[in-house]
């Protein structure tokens, strides 16, 4: 069998179970639950035809070089729906970090802070630091004072959902985003915009995750 | 016609084992990329040795050991610098480095904390593993956000040997889901099966289930209505399908390895026997009747004597066409095992054969009454099956014999059809077109067998090529002096012990595996074979799934035959080497290079 037949072979395989392709997505997640988490922060066009879903760590150097093209991607393409996922396993300070984010969300916010934090340079970011950047961004200090402490329940869980949600999908490291029915590491501009060309292409076919 | 059995097969393992497709563009876990080993070099110093594996980094000033939550000084050499805007001014090591630890005590227990990138653009969580210092046995411990640990992980393991990340790779919790998911969805499961089952119905091996159907509703006398003919035929698919599911609850409940068993020699030869005495008839040497007390039931008129008959029928038939459909049942069947449970591996046998019963439906119903009755076109037809059946028996028989005498055996047949088409027939001036086309094609055809038995003699193996030999080329199967057959973890890591220090190529195979013997073919060819002839290849029977050889596969985490992947220098699988199902020659010189071969 050469390499002709067996891509035929690897085109017959969606038809008879449009799922196998949703098993990339996996086994005990919950495919709905992940793309549409109502707490999950949320950005680009939220009628958009194809949903990026971004794991990401503000400790992650891979992260933040990505994080320009991604954002260039969204607002270029405007048809893409993103979702955050602060999932902050590469250190301690990362998870006060997706702490910081999450509150600015209650003020509307979100995005602005978690831009700040990405901008910072480097991978060993410790706390007073990305503090400060928050504060540089200027967002309502108080206010987010108060989120922090008035939700901390509500953030906590969402963070521990996000690492089981992660783990449920056999996810390695970050950033690893979810763009349609793929997942891929660090992408550059041309990347991006690749794997949306790759994912509308696939939903065309039947092969839609929603 | 093998060739469509194969690409069934292909689209088998994609749907049953999705996820190792769909991950291949995914990045190995993190304790398949960093291994940590530690010794004792005198009674004091404890050694850490980190192995990196290509393409990935370890942050210097991540690697950290504590105990007791007290930090302890590990000696460490300075990294290679990165510099990056990204990343900032950090030390890093790549391929491996070493940390000396003095003046520890005897016993306790080292915590050990490490953390990494893959350099295509991942970074892994923090690892943490524990070191007991009486035994040196290394344990994994599960992190939580923020690298926290979040519970000692039960399964004590990962020793020091190499096979630590090969056993990770079973425990891959994206392994087990790819039955799990379709296990989960019984409608979806059975969806998928059915539809299978419909894409194996036009193999010929559902073929010999036409006549025999159209010779039961022949039987049923009279003209045939279509409520009739659905009556019927349905009755014979589904005892059909129930046949299959018979299997599949055998299958589910013993939870044993049927695949292996059907594929016996003696399972083979029977049915190499049965097609044989069905390509027979198709030539006309005999009829096959129905037993006439059945013949009677079935021409007898009452709806209940005849849709029984169908059903008897159908389970004969069921067996009939069972061995040559094997490749895509095995498939369905290992699903069957995998998914551990009788009643599931038995709906899901069930839903493959009704798939492939239902254009017999739709045949019993609709095409009952443009049945063709008799003509002199007909003998062609049948004559027709049975060369195809012919052919189907030879390549039953041809997976119990070495290259050569296949090659004869497809010969052989080729001269037969060429006989049939009439290759050999005297043409007179007077003879019509059709009757030269069919001695220029049978004579074509006698031509190709002749070369395929010339070939076979000379020793070639390629059908291709058959006569490649005459240009010089050496085309005998030489096995190369390095193959080492095994089949047991003890013969197995005798014969990575003979080879310590180079690369090694795995190859799980076994007899029944017919993909397993174009992969060989595949590696047989002079370019390939050149650069294999300096790897020492082990080459794993699974032919029978005894404990020795289930043990190897859950070792490796091995699904099933072909499976091939490198051994490094050290004896560890070369990530990212692993090949499933057909390769390609592309494949595989693309894996040889970084094997180092």
């Amino acid at each position: 069998m050469d390499r002709r037949q067996f891509c035929r072979a690897a085109a017959v395989a969606p038809l008879l179970i449009a799922m196998s392709r949703q098993r990339a997505f996996a086994q005990n997640a919950d495919v709905k639950a992940i793309l549409h988490d109502p707490e999950a922060p949320e950005a680009g066009n939220p009628k958009g035809d194809v949903t990026i879903v971004a794991f990401t760590d503000y400790n992650c150097p891979f992260c933040k070089k990505s994080e320009p093209d991604l954002n260039r991607i969204i607002k270029d393409d405007g048809k893409v729906r993103l979702v955050y996922k602060d999932w902050p396993i590469l250190s301690e300070a990362s998870v006060y970090g997706a702490q910081l984010a999450l509150a600015a969300k209650y003020q509307g916010k979100y995005d602005l802070v978690h831009h700040a934090l990405m901008a910072i340079p480097g991978k060993k970011i410790p706390k007073p630091k990305m503090l400060e950047a928050v504060k540089a961004s200027g967002i309502d200090m108080n206010r987010l004072n108060a989120d922090l402490k008035a939700r901390s329940a509500s953030i906590s869980t969402l963070l521990q959902r996000n690492m089981d949600q992660a783990t449920a999908l056999g996810l390695e490291g970050t950033p690893t985003y979810l763009i349609g029915p793929f997942r891929t590491m660090a992408l550059d501009y041309a990347g991006f915009k690749e794997a949306l060309a790759e994912a509308r292409r696939r939903q065309a076919a039947g092969d839609r995750i929603e | 016609m093998p060739r469509f059995v194969r690409m069934l097969f292909v689209v088998a393992l994609l749907v049953l084992f999705p996820v190792s497709f769909a991950n291949a563009q995914m990045p190995p876990p993190a304790d398949k990329v960093f291994s940590l080993a530690a010794s004792r070099s005198d009674d004091r110093v404890l050694t850490l040795r980190w192995t990196v594996e290509p393409g990935n980094y370890l942050y210097r000033d991540s690697l950290e050991v504590s105990m007791e939550g007290k930090t302890l000084p590990l000696e460490i050499p300075a990294g290679e610098e990165k510099d990056d805007p990204n990343f900032g001014h950090v030390q890093i090591f790549h391929d491996s480095v070493e940390g000396r630890l003095p003046g520890l005590p005897g016993a306790g227990k080292l915590q050990i904390r490490y953390q990494g990138c893959a350099e295509q653009g991942i970074c892994y969580p923090a690892v943490a593993k524990i070191v007991d210092l009486e035994t040196l046995a290394i344990s994994g411990v599960r992190l939580g956000l923020g690298g926290e640990i979040a519970a000692e992980r039960s399964v004590q393991g990962e020793q020091r040997t190499v096979w630590s990340s090969a056993n990770a790779a079973a425990t891959d919790p994206a392994e087990e889901s790819a039955t799990s998911y379709l296990v989960g969805n019984p409608f979806l499961m059975a969806a998928g099966f059915l539809g299978f089952g419909l894409l194996l119905a036009f193999t010929p091996c559902v073929f010999p289930m036409i006549p025999i159907l159209s010779a039961m509703l022949a039987g049923a006398g009279g003209q045939l209505s279509v409520g009739r003919g659905f009556v019927l035929s349905s009755a014979y698919v589904l005892a059909m399908a129930a046949a299959y599911g018979i299997v599949g609850l055998v299958a589910g409940w013993s939870g044993a390895n049927l695949q292996a068993a059907l594929q016996t020699p003696a399972a083979l030869l029977s049915a190499a026997t049965v097609f044989i005495a069905l390509a027979l008839s198709m030539f006309g040497f005999y009829e096959i009747a129905l037993p006439s007390a059945l013949a009677t039931r079935l021409s007898g008129g009452r709806s209940g004597g005849s849709a029984l008959g169908a059903a008897v029928l159908g389970l004969g038939s069921a067996l009939i066409v069972g061995p040559c459909v094997t490749p895509p049942l095995a498939a369905a069947m290992l699903f069957a095992v995998q998914s551990g449970e009788a009643a599931k591996g038995a709906a899901a046998l069930f839903f493959l054969g009704l798939g492939m019963g239902l254009p017999l439906i739709a045949f019993g119903a609709f095409g009952a009454r443009i049945l063709p009755r008799s003509g002199s076109w007909m003998v062609s037809i049948r004559q027709g099956f049975g060369i195809v059946f012919l052919g189907v028996a030879a390549m039953l028989v041809s997976r119990l014999l070495t290259p050569p005498p296949a090659l004869a055996l497809w010969g052989a047949l080729a001269i037969g059809t060429g006989v049939f088409l009439g290759g050999f027939d005297a043409i007179r001036a007077t003879s019509n077109w059709q009757r030269r086309l069919g001695k220029a094609a049978g004579l074509t055809v006698s031509l190709y067998g002749a070369a395929l038995v010339v070939g076979a003699a000379g020793g070639a193996s390629d059908p291709s090529r058959p006569l490649a030999f005459i240009a010089g080329q050496d085309t005998a199967r030489t096995q190369s002096a390095g193959v080492l057959r095994v089949n047991s973890p003890a013969s197995f890591d005798a014969a990575v012990a003979a080879n310590s220090g180079k690369p090694i190529l795995v190859s799980f195979g076994a007899d029944w595996c017919t993909v397993c013997k174009s992969n060989d073919a595949l590696m047989e060819r002079p370019d390939i074979r050149k650069r294999l002839d300096a790897l020492p290849v082990i080459d794993v029977d699974v032919t029978r799934q005894d404990a020795g050889a289930r043990a190897l596969m859950t070792r490796f985490a091995v699904v099933g035959p072909p499976t091939l992947f490198f051994l490094d220098a050290e004896g560890r699988e070369v990530p990212g080497s692993r090949m499933i199902g057909p390769i390609t020659a592309d494949e595989i010189a693309g894996h040889l290079s970084p094997a180092g071969a």
